[in-house]
């Protein structure tokens, strides 16, 4: 794993992203826009299906038709996400905060895929109640979640040496 | 009239000296900073994307509107306490910089557009509004507050 990551930290266009004046504040600004846009239409969906708002909208209604505009900023996060990892590949590496954040975008993928498989097959029966069942109100709550918490671990980056004493002695940084 | 003088006093103040003093107040907060961002940018988008005539468009825009308004008030009122913090602990810094101010400006047009035209908007008889007013509110609504988010990652960055 660490061969990979020092063998795109020395392409010669991840070391001309990472020199460049411009490319890494542009990256984190539309990378932050990016979040805004899906983490912001994620949780406004969640909230109708944990049961605690947006009750005028049914529950495919908020599933549906916010769906684009989620996928145009998770598009816009994962593309600059991407870049970011790119353009400094072992900077993140040694970085607590960074393998935690993946982690928790696998929970938060897992949860989503489990409650389209699950509960949401029966959602004709449920559409329109103010309260959806246990297992929608669940998968709700879980989202909003791990989805903040990727926000908060993704916002820790930044903080590299506030980590636990155990990931230190592990001595990924070399 | 210059505001430096209000500036200096957050700079020395004793909540100042405690939050650069302390490991974790910092970090915490901006974290708490940064998911209330997507609270409140989610209430606000999902109703300039009804403004524009996409996303919940089955659903009267006067209740779109009306389901978002909490989230967007706790979302802003978090927003609110958790950078005040930020701009105490580094008051001349803020000063300072460009951003800062491009920040602020931009902020205060977006509240008093929101509270405002906005709110009148989202509230009136969706009829009589025709289709290109609610439009133009809610490509500029999306606009004032992506400077305003553009401007406060460049005061970290830039400054």
């Amino acid at each position: 794993m660490r061969g990979l990551f020092e063998w795109v930290g020395a392409m010669e266009s991840s070391v001309a992203l990472r020199e460049s004046l411009n490319a890494y504040p542009i990256m984190l600004t539309s990378h932050v826009l990016g979040m805004c846009m899906f983490a912001g239409l994620i949780l406004m969906m969640d909230l109708r299906l944990a049961g605690v708002g947006n009750f005028h909208s049914s529950v495919t209604d908020v599933q549906r038709r916010l769906f684009p505009w989620q996928m145009l900023g998770f598009a816009i996060s994962v593309v600059t996400g991407l870049l970011l990892l790119f353009s400094d590949p072992m900077r993140f590496y040694p970085n607590f905060y960074f393998w935690v954040k993946n982690l928790l975008l696998v929970l938060a993928g897992l949860n989503m895929w489990y409650f389209h498989a699950t509960t949401y097959q029966s959602v004709s029966e449920w559409d329109n109640d103010r309260t959806p069942p246990p297992g929608a109100r669940l998968a709700g709550v879980l989202s909003i979640t791990f989805w903040a918490l990727v926000i908060v671990v993704g916002r820790m980056i930044a903080y590299a040496d506030l980590v636990p004493q155990w990931w230190r002695d592990l001595n990924l940084a070399g | 009239m210059s505001l430096e003088p209000f500036f200096i006093w957050m700079q020395d103040h004793a909540f100042s000296a405690f939050i650069l003093n302390s490991t974790w107040f910092s970090p915490i907060v901006q974290v708490l900073h940064l998911v209330s961002l997507a609270v409140f940018a989610g209430a606000v988008l999902v109703v300039d994307l009804r403004l524009i005539g996409v996303g919940l468009t089955r659903v009267p825009l006067a209740r779109v509107a009306s389901d978002a308004m909490p989230w967007l008030i706790w979302g802003l009122v978090a927003l609110l306490i958790t950078g005040w913090p930020s701009v105490m602990s580094t008051a001349m810094k803020q000063y300072y910089s460009p951003f800062f101010w491009w920040k602020m400006e931009l902020l205060l047009l977006g509240l008093v557009f929101t509270f405002t035209i906005r709110r009148r908007l989202t509230l009136a008889d969706e009829g009589r509004l025709g289709p290109v007013w609610p439009k133009v509110a809610g490509v500029f609504s999306i606009a004032v507050w992506t400077g305003v988010a553009i401007g406060a990652r460049l005061i970290g960055l830039l400054s």
